[in-house]
């Protein structure tokens, strides 16, 4: 069902055509009428958001339940690289969460590399290194893989042509990183100003040099950005529909959860009916450049995060070890509960617990 | 009929003489041997046209892409109702646009110069209110509306108190540590339409009360991608305004628009016609035509909206109305 809708899209895919698009777990419109199903126009969106239970997890037999991690050095030995999620993981909001720096110095100092991914789109790989060092946290831009970062670099690595624009709905990070991969583009947060009229002989324009849309979280979105994203999706032919992520929820201040790039990216669905291609988690996008670029076999990493359905479901579908964290999103009874079928290798309140557990086996 | 109750989830099932609307739902695509039949549409005609009219009791019209496109009125409109209604024939009219409500939308049919009343219309503002009432929606429970006038206006007619609709385009969100961003805690359900004035803070806003308030119903008035809001293009509908709050509250809405039949249940209160002896006329295959087989009514598909002929023709349309023709004006030149 989902490779109906994405048939225009996945033509364009090169090199990282097995990763595929991919859409979140948690959407079942198995009961939708019409049971017909048909690409555009007649379909609801919905019924191309169906999915299965995720794509590539769903080829591994029946994982085992998730085990308390006890030996953490046994862990740390047996991986080259760990892939941290930073929110929940690293920081909550804009605090540090307790013992991480001390954690990061030791894997560093057993000589691990460590690379950190998060699915937030509002800031470039540039300016998440500005947040690191504010926090006292010593890691280089080259280390962070933002999905602003991953939408730039996906048009990349398909030769997005340079003459072609690219309309962003989205914040700063993902305008600054198709500026620094040398793409031009549209859209953004100026947009956010821009208020339409639906009156008699108005038409809204859009530039037909559009060939890809770029939608991610967004506090401006608005209605005209709606309507110019789905001209350009269902009129300029070839036009690509790109995600940075579809996480629901996200935890923008540490107070409370905000709607996340999921909703955003869930309009322009609903509107042009048509599956986005996404580079964040858990599509593998992420995992394939950085084991590419670091020369790393993916046996030989661990994905740290605190999101089963997103960071623990792309270290699965990337095929390395698997540790999730409840000091985010995840509790402990979410991860146990009957309705959860995503289990991580292992679990542990903490990443500081490294330090902690490594003391207690000693 | 398979289909019907896999529907039920999402799509709320007129609520009487259930049965007789499925039965006639049935027969309406089934042929004798009981196989569904596999019926070709047939270009409106002079035989065809006379025989729908003498065997049609009430026309049901879609509106956005068969009478108006946006505040523009479709060539040979008026005329053709005047036709239709100097026949004897019921005229109804059936939209999905919850923009207005059924006062709102006379008062436009009356600037265009079409005399319609009130209880002639049936919009999707009206279902969602009548949704909340026929399933006794709680007068202390707050409704937080997600869309235009016309779903506050028919909430309050029904008795309910409505929070947010088209001033809540004005507020904005600020993403701060010391920011909390408030929602109240007596929304019991969130109301989902067309929103041309959608922003975060009412994305927000509708995510929590789904997410938090305990039973909170997501409505949803209907999931059109795009309509014609204006008349020189498409516009996205309120499958995009559903599509963004089912992605952040990670639910499915209760759909109370075409194709579901719960409107149809009001109509049958007031015009005791059978279903048989309906045409519904609209430019959506999967909505107006969807909604009208369901029923069991006659439909005429009008290519002067959103469906063109190579849509209806293609190989991968399953939704095939009895009849179709280039606009409602046809029926002037054909009888």
């Amino acid at each position: 069902m989902l490779s109906c809708s994405s048939h225009s899209s996945r033509a364009t895919l090169s090199a990282f055509s097995h990763f595929l698009p991919t859409t979140s777990p948690y959407f079942n419109f198995s009961s939708l009428s019409p049971k017909t199903f048909s690409p555009t126009p007649l379909n609801f969106g919905w019924r191309a958001a169906t999915a299965p239970k995720p794509r590539m997890a769903s080829t591994f037999p029946a994982r085992a339940s998730a085990q308390p991690l006890q030996n953490a050095d046994e862990l740390i030995d047996s991986v080259e690289t760990f892939i941290f999620d930073c929110d929940g993981v690293i920081w909550k909001g804009d605090s540090l969460i307790d013992g991480v720096p001390e954690t990061l110095d030791m894997l560093r100092s057993r000589g691990k590399r460590l690379v950190f991914v998060t699915n937030n789109s509002t800031k470039s790989r540039k300016q998440y290194g500005k947040k690191f060092e504010t926090l006292g946290l010593s890691v280089s831009e080259e280390e962070i893989f933002a999905s602003s970062f991953a939408a730039a670099a996906y048009l990349k690595s398909i030769n997005f042509p340079k003459d072609k624009k690219v309309y962003v709905i989205g914040e700063d990070g993902i305008l600054k990183e198709l500026e620094l991969a040398g793409f031009e583009y549209l859209g953004g947060p100026e947009d956010g100003g821009k208020k339409i009229e639906l009156k008699p002989g108005f038409l809204m324009e859009h530039d037909e040099n559009v060939g890809a849309v770029v939608v991610g979280f967004d506090r401006y979105f608005n209605y005209y950005k709606i309507q110019y994203g789905t001209l350009c999706i269902r009129e300029n032919p070839g036009c690509l529909f790109i995600a940075t992520n579809r996480d629901a929820v996200t935890h923008l201040t540490d107070a409370q959860e905000w709607a996340g790039g999921g909703s955003m990216v869930g309009a322009l669905a609903g509107s042009t009916q048509r599956e986005p291609l996404v580079v964040g988690k858990p599509s593998t996008f992420m995992m394939d450049y950085l084991a590419n670029k670091f020369g790393i076999l993916k046996s030989q990493i661990c994905m740290v995060g605190d999101r089963l359905d997103t960071d623990i479901l792309f270290g699965q579908n990337g095929g390395c070890k698997t540790l999730l964290v409840l000091s985010g999103v995840t509790s402990l009874s979410m991860l146990q509960s009957p309705n959860n079928s995503i289990q991580p290798d292992f679990y542990t309140s903490k990443i500081s617990d490294f330090l902690s557990l490594k003391a207690a086996t000693v | 009929m398979e289909r019907c109750h896999e529907r039920e989830s999402i799509f709320p099932r007129a609520l009487s003489a259930q049965g007789n609307l499925e039965t006639l739902a049935r027969s309406a695509t089934m042929n004798a041997n009981g196989e569904a039949a596999k019926a070709v549409p047939e270009l409106l005609s002079p035989q065809n046209a006379r025989l729908l009219l003498d065997s049609t009791e009430a026309f049901l019209f879609d509106c956005d892409g068969v009478i108006w496109k946006g505040d523009k009125l479709i060539d040979g409109v008026s005329e053709t109702l005047d036709l239709l209604r100097s026949k004897g024939k019921k005229l109804v009219f059936v939209t999905n646009n919850s923009s207005k409500s059924r006062r709102q939308y006379a008062e436009k049919f009356n600037s265009l110069g079409i005399a319609v009343s009130e209880d002639e219309i049936f919009s999707s503002s009206f279902a969602a209110a009548m949704f909340l009432k026929v399933n006794d929606f709680p007068q202390e429970k707050k409704v937080y509306v997600i869309g235009g006038e016309g779903i506050l206006e028919e909430l309050q007619l029904a008795g309910f108190t409505g929070l947010g609709g088209p001033e809540d385009g004005k507020k904005t969100v600020e993403l701060k540590s010391n920011c909390f961003f408030e929602h109240d805690k007596s929304v019991g359900a969130v109301v989902v339409g067309i929103d041309p004035y959608i922003n975060y803070y009412k994305l927000q806003y509708g995510t929590l009360c789904i997410r938090e308030n305990p039973g909170c119903l997501f409505i949803a008035t209907n999931l059109d991608a795009v309509g014609h809001m204006t008349d020189l293009q498409e516009w996205p509908g309120a499958g995009c305004m559903v599509g963004a709050i089912s992605s952040s509250t990670e639910k499915k809405p209760m759909v109370v628009g075409k194709p579901s039949t719960f409107m149809m249940d009001f109509l049958l209160q007031k015009y005791h016609i059978n279903t048989s002896k309906m045409c519904m006329v609209g430019d959506r295959l999967d909505t107006d035509i969807l909604f009208g087989q369901n029923a069991g009514c006659k439909t005429l598909l009008v290519l002067s909206g959103v469906t063109t002929q190579a849509i209806l023709q293609d190989p991968s349309n399953k939704i095939q109305p009895d009849y179709y023709t280039s606009k409602l004006s046809d029926f002037l030149r054909i009888l």
